[in-house]
């Protein structure tokens, strides 16, 4: 990143809050009306009952939950990431970090929709939350799905508060510049900060122990729900590799949207300055990493089923690739086990362009990887007398393409109103950058004033 | 009766600037006790700014602690409440009323979020947020330019203001407390 002056971050990114590219509204008006659609449909299935998103014995899970699944891992990325990059002190980042963690929040959002959807019987939604027994209703804590709500509340709280701590002093900026409906709403939430070293001493140590916890629970949270399909007798679901399966997975799907939103942003908010190409190559260096551990863990997934000898396990596993969810299987191989090594070119990862049509790629991959995860093990069960398959109906399909309107919409709301690029972090690198080539200047002339002394003694 | 404090907040263009003018103040106050408060404003956090004001005490991590324990022990104690509860209409077939395993799963995420908001209930009391501008807070300081409160009696101004104009600074204002 070029060093760049303080005064400019803060009139780059303000501005990047007024004039977006026209795209931008066009890609709003898109995402509302699906959304819109999507609404009606879940509305149609509300009224008739989830029959209608053909789903019956044995399809009692289907695309609704490998949804939840795919957002939950995507929602992994950009508050771990942070944590983790906060921790080891990598300031490359900075300018990424805000809308990472954003995505984060949007998508556990937009997974928590999931389970509402898939319940059909939406009314009895608080069925699920732990309390005494007075109305004679059992949660059952010995249940994963009572850990996932544990869970995803914590992660969801957590999220969105390290999020809005992290926003605080940049906050103070926009109140500072603002003007109109934007004047009190930043006011309110800046909580009147106004850089005093009190607050920044306050601010440091907290954002430091938060990222602390939010590693340990982002990890704990993916586990919890490779749980809901391990701790089942389900062939192909019960495998004890499961967690650091989808941990890993989760990384690898968040990791591949990140690369998305940073072109989308770069490109709708004219962020050329702060979104470089050595940031894009180091995120990229960091999907590869990531993909390689998931095709380790997946194989080891394979492997170990066929060492097992387990008839049932095994029987899944040949249908996976030769039956009639093998396209599905085939596709998901291609698109995230073998697409990834593109990224071991330097050309491909300093790409913008490149780089962004391989995340999707990925994406499409990972999706396809909860599918074959959900659909194809029930589709073989342990009882032959049931097995049927079933591919997603309209309901389900809208459902799902209304979900990515959806996540989208809130996010490009959110760059909208909120700063999508840390103005203070990125001041403070800009200011250590200096001061460290300050430094090696310094250090240099220490350099060339010994050499000409050297040569001096050496003449005389 | 109590007199009115004086505040003067000046400001400057570098931290090598603000560091020297605090260092010089200081080293006024030492000589002449007349300074009661000093405090800085800045668009970043001043690399050297505990060299400058001194260690300022903000034990938030004993509220994460705090926070930590309390969050494991009330989500422990409410899962294995709730099931106590249920023990009379729902069977359990032989297994644990309060099953370990469970409960220590509940207790993990209960200890992240009490630790979570615990910390950052600290952050807010240690920050002294939220509160309201004062007076004579600079919108320049959230651009680029560093800020020095110095609190004082009436009388002291000058003396003060001789030790901030010694280095050039942007702007100074002056407010009766």
């Amino acid at each position: 990143m070029k060093d760049i002056e303080w005064s400019r971050i803060n009139k780059d990114v303000l501005e990047s809050l007024q004039s977006p590219r026209p795209l931008f509204w066009v890609v709003i008006a898109i995402c509302v009306l699906v959304v819109l659609v999507g609404v009606g449909a879940e509305k149609y299935q509300y009224d008739n009952g989830l029959g209608v998103a053909l789903m019956n014995r044995p399809h009692y899970w289907q695309l609704y939950i490998s949804n939840f699944v795919f957002w939950i891992g995507m929602s992994h990325s950009g508050t771990l990431l942070s944590a983790i990059l906060l921790l080891t002190k990598a300031d490359w980042r900075k300018p990424i970090y805000r809308f990472a963690e954003a995505m984060t929040l949007f998508s556990i959002l937009t997974a928590a929709l999931f389970p509402i959807i898939h319940l059909g019987r939406i009314w009895d939604l608080y069925w699920v939350m732990p309390y005494p027994n007075e109305r004679t209703i059992w949660p059952n804590f010995r249940s994963p799905l009572l850990w996932d709500a544990a869970a995803i509340t914590t992660y969801a709280t957590s999220s969105a508060l390290f999020l809005y701590v992290g926003m605080i002093p940049d906050m103070a900026i926009c109140r500072d510049n603002a003007t109109g409906w934007r004047k009190p709403l930043y006011t309110a939430l800046s909580l009147g900060w106004m850089g005093r070293a009190r607050e920044w001493m306050a601010f440091r140590k907290t954002y430091v122990i938060v990222a602390c916890f939010l590693v340990p629970l982002a990890v704990s949270v993916h586990s919890i729900v490779a749980s809901d399909f391990a701790m089942s007798i389900v062939p192909d679901w019960h495998i004890t590799s499961f967690p650091p399966y989808f941990v890993a997975g989760a990384l690898y799907s968040g990791c591949a949207a990140i690369i998305t939103l940073f072109v989308m942003l770069r490109y709708l908010f004219r962020f050329e300055a702060y979104m470089t190409e050595e940031i894009m190559e180091k995120i990229a260096k960091l999907t590869f990493a990531i993909a390689l551990v998931w095709n380790f863990l997946n194989l080891g997934e394979y492997v170990s089923i066929w060492y097992s000898n387990d008839m049932f396990e095994k029987e899944v596993l040949i249908q996976k690739f030769i039956g009639p969810y093998a396209p599905v299987v085939w596709g998901m191989l291609i698109c995230a086990m073998i697409a990834p090594f593109a990224m071991a070119f330097q050309k491909v990862r300093r790409s913008m362009w490149g780089m962004f049509w391989l995340s999707i790629v990925l994406q499409l991959g990972m999706w396809l990887e909860r599918f074959q995860i959900v659909s194809p093990p029930l589709a073989s069960n342990h009882e032959p007398w049931t097995w049927s398959v079933v591919w997603p109906g309209t309901i389900q399909l809208t459902i799902t393409a209304a979900s990515f309107a959806w996540f989208t919409m809130l996010f490009l709301l959110f760059c909208k109103v909120f700063p999508s690029i840390s103005m203070y972090e990125v001041k403070e690198m800009a200011f250590h950058r200096r001061r460290e080539g300050l430094h090696d200047e310094v250090e240099n002339i220490h350099d060339i004033q010994e050499e000409i002394i050297k040569t001096e003694r050496g003449l005389t | 009766m109590k007199h009115p404090k004086y505040i003067l907040f000046a400001t400057f263009d570098n931290f090598t600037k603000a560091r020297d003018v605090v260092m010089e103040l200081k080293v006024l106050d030492l000589r002449e006790k007349i300074i009661d408060d000093i405090d800085l404003f800045s668009p970043i956090e001043h690399p050297d700014v505990e060299e400058m004001l001194g260690e300022i005490h903000q034990p938030i991590q004993r509220f994460t602690f705090f926070g930590a324990v309390t969050g494991a022990l009330c989500s422990f104690l409410l899962v294995a409440a709730a099931a106590q509860s249920m023990f009379t209409v729902q069977p359990q077939g032989g297994k644990a009323v309060i099953p370990l395993p469970t409960d220590i799963v509940i207790a993990y995420e209960g200890t992240i979020l009490f630790g979570v908001l615990c910390t950052l209930g600290a952050f807010l009391a240690y920050a002294g947020l939220p509160r309201r501008l004062s007076k004579h807070y600079n919108e320049k300081v959230s651009d680029d330019q560093i800020g020095i409160e110095v609190t004082t009696a009436k009388e002291n101004i000058g003396a003060i203001k001789d030790v901030l104009n010694k280095f050039e600074p942007l702007e100074i204002r002056e407010i009766t407390q």
